[in-house]
């Protein structure tokens, strides 16, 4: 939900499927194989000689402080994923009723801990959908009276 | 010497990311909530252990992770063998522990008279260690660079702090939701009075979760629903959810 919502955020078109498909899929986002590759040899093979492809990659494409910000990224979600499977955390009501269709798609639901999350009634799903949007435009109103922020990964 | 010198690093390394780490060694280095500092250090070298356990590789392949006994490599002193057991599981197969599994874990460990060896708190102070640790050290990994060593233990006895207002029945162990924080943990979630279950899924154990909030500050963004900031990172906040959920889809996380 987080990439979707960032990437509509930021009118960007953003193909989800690169979630479970990797590099075999395209996303969209600004040097999406560079960064999808140092994060499949981070945590699948973190001893390969491909890491340190994958990590010139990034440095050559992104810059070194884009490098230093994709391993912190990556090991803040180390973590995050393991607190969610160690405790047994069922999805938040808002990401559960505004991720419906992905996990569909996506076949979300097909993963071992799914079963831990049971969907959001049909009245709780319409009324966050309602807000979400709205929730969103005061955030799109609130950056725009402040100033800018452009990074050089931006997309 | 200050653990955590990047001054030989190719990459100029931010200083709050220097100072988180630094922070974690630091609480890994003193008694904690229910774990002595020695037992926190030993948690953190079982998740470097687990990296290269041929128990844990064989669990991984297995189509039950529950199947297969035998032993964990390494070193296991101070910890007994059931927290190097929750350790090596939370670093190498977390997506397909249950709660049976932990209910099984706590049982056992109170059946074999090691009364306050395992607790649903205790349990919750491993895995804030396991999960401190194994992000600093993939932060390492990504960059090329050697894991830091861990810290020296220093003596005392834990605080055995446990919040009054935690309630069973959203995850497996009672967690503390923003409205029934105790005046002495107020600042646990930064004042908020709703969080996302993941933050408050550490709450058993407060400074796991000061712990995690300082960690995800540096390593993460500092308002994870604000998608028009990047928190002045180098990269644009899609890159940052595209690695994150990447990250989780190849562990397994449905989350």
């Amino acid at each position: 939900m987080m990439l979707r919502a960032s990437s509509e955020f930021a009118d960007q078109q953003v193909d989800l499927s690169v979630i479970t498909k990797g590099t075999d899929a395209t996303s969209g986002v600004k040097g999406e194989t560079a960064l999808l590759n140092l994060v499949e040899e981070t945590v699948m093979h973190p001893g390969s000689d491909n890491l340190r492809h994958a990590r010139d990659a990034v440095l050559d494409e992104l810059g070194p402080q884009a490098l230093v910000d994709t391993a912190a990224v990556i090991g803040n979600f180390q973590r995050m994923t393991r607190i969610a499977d160690g405790t047994g955390i069922p999805l938040d009501d808002m990401m559960t009723a505004m991720t419906v269709d992905i996990r569909r798609d996506l076949k979300l639901n097909e993963f071992g801990a799914a079963y831990r999350t049971k969907e959001t009634s049909l009245f709780k799903r319409l009324m966050i959908r309602t807000m979400f949007p709205i929730m969103m435009r005061r955030i799109r109103k609130r950056a725009q009276a402040q100033a800018p922020i452009h990074a050089k990964g931006d997309a | 010497m200050q653990p955590f010198n990047y001054s030989n690093s190719p990459f100029p390394i931010r200083e709050d990311l220097i100072g988180c780490f630094a922070y974690t060694w630091d609480k890994f280095s003193q008694p904690g909530t229910w774990l002595t500092a020695a037992e926190r250090v030993a948690v953190a070298r079982e998740v470097r252990n687990a990296q290269t356990c041929q128990l844990c590789a064989d669990r991984k392949a297995a189509l039950s992770p529950f199947g297969i006994d035998g032993v964990h490599n390494g070193d296991h002193e101070p910890l007994s063998d059931l927290q190097v057991d929750i350790a090596h599981r939370l670093t190498t197969d977390a997506s397909r522990l249950t709660e049976t599994w932990l209910r099984q874990c706590i049982d056992q460990s109170h059946s074999q008279g090691n009364g306050g060896t395992l607790t649903d708190a205790s349990y919750i102070e491993i895995l804030s260690v396991v999960v401190s640790t194994l992000a600093i050290d993939s932060f390492h990994n990504a960059l090329g660079f050697e894991h830091e060593p861990l810290p020296q233990p220093l003596a005392g006895e834990p605080s055995h702090h446990r919040p009054t207002g935690a309630t069973s029945g959203t995850a497996w162990v009672p967690m503390v939701s923003g409205k029934d924080v105790d005046p002495i943990d107020a600042d646990m979630y930064g004042g908020a009075t709703r969080t996302g279950n993941v933050i408050t899924a550490m709450s058993l154990v407060p400074d796991a979760v000061r712990l995690l909030m300082k960690q995800s500050n540096a390593m993460y963004v500092h308002d994870v629903i604000d998608f028009s900031s990047n928190s002045g990172r180098a990269l644009s906040r899609p890159q940052i959810e595209l690695i994150a959920a990447r990250v989780s889809a190849l562990n397994d996380c449905f989350y």
